[in-house]
């Protein structure tokens, strides 16, 4: 049994984290499919990195949780578990909404990714007999996040959620890109701001850094499968979300910062 | 018999490409200082030891190589198929995996340093500027090499993989070859020259890196002038055998026992590596170790 050791204190408690990324993700994959299947255009395949952005949001919290139970070194780790496990849900949530109707998809591929990673959990708590107290449901947790954030990638990429539309997606291993693009973006802004001063806002400004970061590649990439308008929208989107944000997250380092110094020398403290 | 000698160029091209790669990846990756030497980095400051040296901590090499080899690939991919020139396309990738590897550098070190405030350590923005551009640079070669490779894998030998998925073997591969070979001459040797040669690290010694230079307080680009001479070609010979041999095999041997030849071939090669291994290691204990008492 593991001794919990809070990472950081006070702040936003994780259930409301958990609940705003969750919406932000299933709103904006359905305004995406609100755009293809009503509207008929792909304009709104943006939407889909919103969604990542959200499931990303959610995601941090989530791996924050588990690893305040000492697995400091499982960071990156749970960042390849989480979509390890998601793209399961993914496929599957995709297929049935393939022989049902596309408005299925984002809640099924949800569901199912929730329901593999309740197995994983039980199987790391009692199998491996690692028994952390929040191992299933944060297992669950983020077998769900690896699953919507592909999902939303792979809308910025293809411009709708239809399994037809996403075979260029498979077939010609974009969905690498988008599953290192996702591990890297939900293991990194813990891991990076881990420490004694870790501060949830810094933490949470670098995961919509990150989440528009990888929104940019993904824009880039769509340029092969969406129309260019659609493609352009994104990639400009991508592009003012990441700047805004990477500012922020400056900002927000330069205020936790012990001393901010150029071309400085250190002081050390038996000099002083 | 053309297929064989056009394979065999092809193998000696990616080896020498590999090589390369491995030596600016190991270069880069220690001027950053990414993996498991960088937490002594992020545990001097705690110990009472500030320092210049960057804190590139993104995550191991193997992950972090994974995503800019293979986002460089996707990228020159989909350029491909809007029918860009191959080599303007694969400049391109590299560029964007290159850009988001420095902003991820970036993050990095400003959230680790940040987060490290209650000990003192300050954030250096001359570092951030100097440093973050010389392993931009560094990771540049490192990428662009092993995208080639993966190109030359799929398009003249006719790899079944697409080139994203060859991007994910290879920039994994790439990572683990730099961690595995050159991290050791970083952080056993580079980060302790003040301890007594093969002593190890002791416990009462954890955090207390070298952090002055020749003249001056040390940087990372000191770290990366001083393992660029060992551990990175240490790392460029090992990828590049791993290339070499893995596809000097499959051309050679493929077509013996419908593919077995390949895979026994590469059995074979692994337990001529065992023997070669046991024997430097047990040569290396009897000539420099175990530490004795002075």
């Amino acid at each position: 049994m593991s001794v919990k050791v809070e990472a950081s204190h006070g702040g936003i408690p994780h259930g409301k984290i958990a609940a705003a990324g969750i919406i932000i993700a299933l709103v904006s994959l359905y305004i995406a499919v609100i755009g293809h299947e009503v509207l008929g255009f792909d304009y709104f395949a943006f939407f889909g990195g919103i969604a990542a952005i959200g499931a990303l949001i959610w995601g941090n919290s989530a791996i924050k949780r588990l690893c305040s139970y000492g697995i400091g070194a499982g960071v990156p780790s749970a960042g390849m578990l989480a979509f390890g496990s998601g793209l399961f849900g993914m496929f599957l949530g995709i297929a049935i909404g393939a022989m049902t109707s596309v408005w299925i998809i984002p809640v099924a591929v949800l569901v199912i990714a929730l329901i593999t990673g309740v197995i994983l959990g039980w199987i790391a708590n009692t199998v491996l007999n690692m028994k952390i107290p929040v191992m299933i449901q944060s297992l669950a947790e983020l077998a769900a996040v690896g699953a919507l954030t592909t999902l939303g990638l792979r809308t910025v990429a293809i411009g709708g959620l239809e399994l037809e539309a996403g075979f260029v997606f498979v077939a010609v291993g974009f969905i690498a890109v988008a599953f290192m693009l996702g591990a890297i973006a939900l293991q990194h802004p813990f891991n990076a701001c881990l420490g004694p001063g870790e501060t949830q806002d810094r933490t949470n400004m670098l995961v919509i850094e990150c989440g528009f970061l990888s929104m940019i590649i993904m824009a880039v990439i769509s340029f092969v499968a969406v129309s260019a308008v659609a493609g352009w929208i994104s990639l400009v989107i991508a592009i003012i979300g990441w700047a805004v944000s990477y500012k922020k997250y400056i900002a927000l380092s330069k205020r936790d910062a012990a001393a901010w110094l150029d071309a400085k020398p250190f002081v050390d403290a038996e000099e002083e | 018999m053309q297929e064989i000698i056009i394979g065999i160029g092809v193998t000696a091209l990616a080896g020498a490409l590999a090589a390369v790669a491995g030596a600016a990846e190991d270069t880069e990756s220690n001027i950053g200082s990414q993996g498991d030497p960088n937490s002594q980095v992020q545990l001097a400051p705690q110990m009472g030891y500030t320092h210049r040296i960057y804190n590139k901590a993104v995550s191991g090499e193997p992950p972090a190589y994974t995503l800019w080899v293979t986002l460089a690939c996707g990228v020159a991919w989909a350029f491909l198929m809007m029918g860009m020139n191959a080599i303007l396309a694969i400049v391109l990738g590299t560029v964007l995996a290159t850009i988001v590897q420095g902003v991820y550098a970036t993050t990095a070190y400003l959230g680790r340093t940040a987060s490290l405030s209650k000990f003192g350590q300050p954030v250096f923005t001359d570092v951030l500027k100097s440093v973050t551009t010389v392993t931009m640079g560094h990771a540049f070669v490192a990428i662009f090499t092993t995208v080639v490779i993966c190109y030359l894998l799929a398009t003249v030998i006719g790899h079944p993989f697409s080139l994203p998925l060859l991007g994910i073997v290879w920039g994994l591969a790439l990572g683990a070859a730099g961690s595995a070979t050159g991290n050791p001459y970083y952080g056993k040797e580079r980060q302790y020259q003040n301890q007594k040669f093969g002593a190890g690290v002791p416990i009462s010694a954890s955090g207390n890196i070298v952090r002055y230079a020749e003249a001056g307080q040390r940087s990372s680009i000191d770290n990366g002038f001083f393992t660029a001479k060992f551990g990175g070609p240490a790392s460029g010979l090992c990828f590049g055998l791993i290339v070499f041999f893995e596809l000097w095999r499959t051309v050679l041997f493929e077509h013996y026992l419908a593919g077995w030849g390949a895979v026994i071939a590469g059995a074979v090669i692994i337990i001529i590596f065992m023997v070669i291994d046991r024997y430097v290691e047990k040569w290396a204990r009897e000539n420099y170790g175990p530490y004795t008492e002075a």
